[in-house]
């Protein structure tokens, strides 16, 4: 993975593309697949606020990115107990966090990420012993974490990663550019984290594919729901007129040992997955961060995860 | 793995606590720059405790005791209640000048008398009061931008009563970005000084206070026992941020005191030509005073510190303007620990009635309206040098200590001093020391 931060530098190109009444642009960045929509026959226009956007969450992955060496993210993770430096923004993002974490009773958690010591989730039946998960659940815990505006401080062998917020921030930012750039209707979708300022021309809603990883093989043949195009499987065709949308989950990512398939829904204080979770959740917020954290909460709820949506009153697609 | 799954479940019914409404809360935080103390733990009184001690170089010492409790309710309304208790004990300058012989003044109560070495200042060492002082101010958003707060505010010493109310609305605009505030506020003061109120100019009655006639000649150089004031200020605040940076303040006061401004324990002395004191006499101020006064904030965080530098300007009607500088650096030090070095630098003109003393013939042909030897009203500059550090201690609680240094150098307003006053320091400086201890919890 260490490639991807390297070749960045090269694989950070922009790529304009007309449409009809409309530009496209897309780019790499955070291993997917990124496109800035503009409704605009400016392609100045277009080509500006595609590059703001794609520098933004490229600055933004290179700043949270744990694979990236010289990131923030693996500066705090390098720090061997001592107290590290940070910026606004990553204050505001460690809070953020902390009500994530407080929201979810402890299983969301953004220390969790050194539970893939233990688990490698590449469909084989290679299920870790109760010890190693154990000794993964020494270094995880937000409690133990102590930071405020100026600083942050890891107990020794802990790690952040920003990998469950990292990329609907950037959708998130990268809007908030977009608005201030332009009143057109702009739509970004981050590898299928993605949010619209407005409605297309004539209050049109924006038809948007998602991926859903695995679901090809998964579900080929069964009928998904109505709003997905059984002419084209590899997608889910959604449509948003504003707001955000955000998909937790990958089928892909399992294992399986005598019968039982173990999901990479790992849940933060047990170290175990979750059971009974759907494959993928997808969730409609007003911004993309609020879709993502709702989504991954509703995978935490297991067999429960559409009623806990349904409860919050919040507009989802489960995939089980 | 059954047991994790019953968790879950079990979870449910209590999280029925609107997380969509809560993750909206900590997400515009996020994206307004504001750093979000706590979505769930509400109803928790938090605490600051602070420890001060004053010290002048044989002048006034003062130790101050400092509660502050504050309570955040669901609605984000906020009760803040703040009660100080201060003793202050020493000496503190009268307002005659140093003489090249010993002086004898009466005690403001009458009862007593106390002598001056030659080529000192004049302090009158009887100095010692208790104040109990009470805050409460409750805030509350009206509106998604409107914030109201309002207070009351009590004040008790020996011979003093403070009460007090106070308003205040906040609007914000463009995301929060902007804030307008409007404050009010008014005050209601009385002052019962032990010995009465003294006749503006009346002679310091010096003499043997013992003697039988004593008592009746005092009440002559008195025109009552208690007098009040008034105080009026109106607030406007604008605040701005600038970037993820920088963001600045600025207010403009309003106030207007009317009533007994007078300080009934000050005196002057008055000189003849060769510059001995012929007569000491008690102080006279205006009745009204209106001051405004203009302050500009800017703090900036740089990537590890952070900046907070002021300027202030105040003006008043009886001719006096003063400015401040303030500036302080926080500097991290790990595990949230800092220390914060303080500079502040002040200085300020006379009042129109200022005067270090008065020559005889000057009040015996025309005696002004008004007239005062206070160094506190007079010229002066003064700057203050501190550190504080500051240290998380169990539990994340703040403890930090503050140590500064204090000089205050009244200075020559272009009054000249005859014969033996040349010789006299007529200017004299104070230094002080200030140490505080603060915990929050």
């Amino acid at each position: 993975m260490n490639k991807q931060a390297k070749g960045n530098e090269i694989k950070r190109k922009l790529t304009l593309t007309a449409r009809e009444d409309s530009y496209c642009l897309s780019f790499n960045a955070m291993a997917s697949p990124c496109e800035v929509l503009i409704e605009t026959e400016s392609e100045i226009l277009a080509e500006q606020l595609g590059r703001a956007v794609a520098h933004e969450v490229w600055r933004i992955e290179d700043k949270y990115s744990r694979y990236s060496s010289v990131s923030a993210c693996s500066k705090i993770n390098r720090s061997q107990g001592k107290p590290v430096v940070i910026d606004q923004e990553t204050f505001l993002l460690l809070n953020f966090a902390e009500q994530c974490y407080k929201l979810s009773g402890g299983v969301f958690d953004i220390t969790s990420g050194v539970l893939r010591n233990a688990w490698r989730f590449d469909g084989s039946d290679n299920v870790p012993t109760n010890k190693q998960v154990k000794s993964c659940l020494a270094h995880i815990g937000w409690e133990k974490v102590s930071y405020d505006q100026y600083q942050i401080t890891l107990a020794k062998g802990m790690e952040l990663d920003f990998g469950g917020i990292g990329k609907e921030y950037a959708v998130d930012k990268a809007i908030i550019i977009a608005k201030s750039l332009t009143k057109l209707p702009v739509l970004v979708n981050l590898g299928g984290d993605l949010s619209a300022t407005s409605p297309r021309k004539n209050n049109q809603a924006w038809q948007v594919g998602i991926d859903h990883p695995g679901l090809v093989k998964k579900h080929s043949n069964d009928k998904l729901n109505s709003s997905a195009d059984n002419s084209s499987v590899k997608k889910v065709i959604v449509s948003l007129s504003q707001g955000a949308l955000a998909t937790s989950g990958d089928a892909n990512r399992f294992l399986l040992k005598d019968g039982k398939r173990y999901s990479h829904i790992l849940n933060a204080q047990t170290g175990w997955p979750i059971e009974n979770a759907p494959y993928s959740m997808t969730v409609v917020a007003p911004q993309c961060i609020q879709a993502g954290i709702l989504a991954t909460l509703a995978l935490m709820k297991g067999g429960d995860a559409e009623k806990f949506l349904m409860e919050q009153d919040v507009k989802h697609w489960a995939i089980r | 793995m059954q047991l994790i799954t019953d968790k879950q479940q079990g979870e449910i019914p209590e999280q029925k606590i609107n997380i969509k409404a809560a993750l909206t809360i900590a997400t515009t935080a996020l994206f307004a720059g504001i750093a979000q103390a706590d979505t769930l733990e509400e109803d928790n009184w938090e605490f600051d405790t602070a420890f001060l001690l004053y010290s002048e170089v044989d002048r006034v010492s003062a130790g101050e005791v400092i509660l502050n409790a504050k309570k955040t309710y669901a609605d984000e309304e906020v009760l803040n209640l703040k009660l100080t208790i201060d003793a202050l004990t020493g000496a503190s300058a009268n307002g005659a000048v140093a003489q090249p012989y010993v002086q004898t003044f009466t005690r403001p109560s009458g009862n007593g008398q106390y002598d001056i070495a030659a080529g000192d200042t004049p302090l009158d060492d009887t100095f010692h009061d208790t104040r109990v002082q009470l805050n409460a101010q409750w805030t509350q958003p009206i509106s998604s931008d409107y914030t109201g707060s309002a207070g009351i505010h009590i004040s008790k010493e020996y011979d003093y009563l403070s009460i007090g109310i106070n308003g205040n609305l906040a609007v914000d605009f463009l995301q929060k970005n902007t804030t307008f505030s409007i404050g009010a506020s008014y005050f209601q003061d009385t002052f019962t000084p032990e010995g009465g109120i003294p006749k503006p100019f009346a002679s310091m009655l010096i003499g043997d206070s013992s003697a039988p006639d004593w008592h009746e000649d005092f009440a002559k150089t008195r025109i009552g026992t208690e007098d009040d004031k008034t105080t009026t200020d109106v607030l406007l605040g604008f605040t701005q941020v600038i970037n993820r940076r920088m963001i600045m303040q600025f207010n403009y006061s309003y106030s207007m005191v009317d009533g007994y401004l007078t300080d009934p324990f000050k005196i002057l002395s008055i000189v003849n030509n060769e510059g001995l004191a012929q007569d000491y006499v008690y102080e006279n101020r205006p009745e009204q005073r209106i001051k405004q006064s203009a302050y500009l904030q800017s703090m900036y965080h740089f990537d590890t510190t952070v900046l907070d530098l002021s300027y202030r300007y105040m003006w008043d009607d009886w001719d006096i303007e003063s400015h401040t500088i303030d500036s302080r650096l926080r500097i991290p030090l790990g595990t949230g620990s800092y220390i914060q070095p303080h500079v502040r630098y002040y200085q300020q003109s006379a009042a129109n009635f200022y005067a270090p003393y008065l020559m005889q013939s000057d009040f015996e042909s025309h005696r002004p309206e008004f007239a005062s030897a206070d160094y506190r009203i007079g010229e002066m500059t003064a700057y203050t040098l501190g550190l504080k550090y500051g240290m998380k201690v169990n539990n994340g609680h703040d403890l930090s200590f503050r140590l500064e240094y204090y000089h205050q150098a009244p200075t020559d307003a272009g009054f000249e001093a005859p014969g033996v006053l040349a010789n006299e320091e007529l200017y004299p400086t104070i230094d002080a020391i200030i140490a505080q201890v603060t915990y929050s919890f």
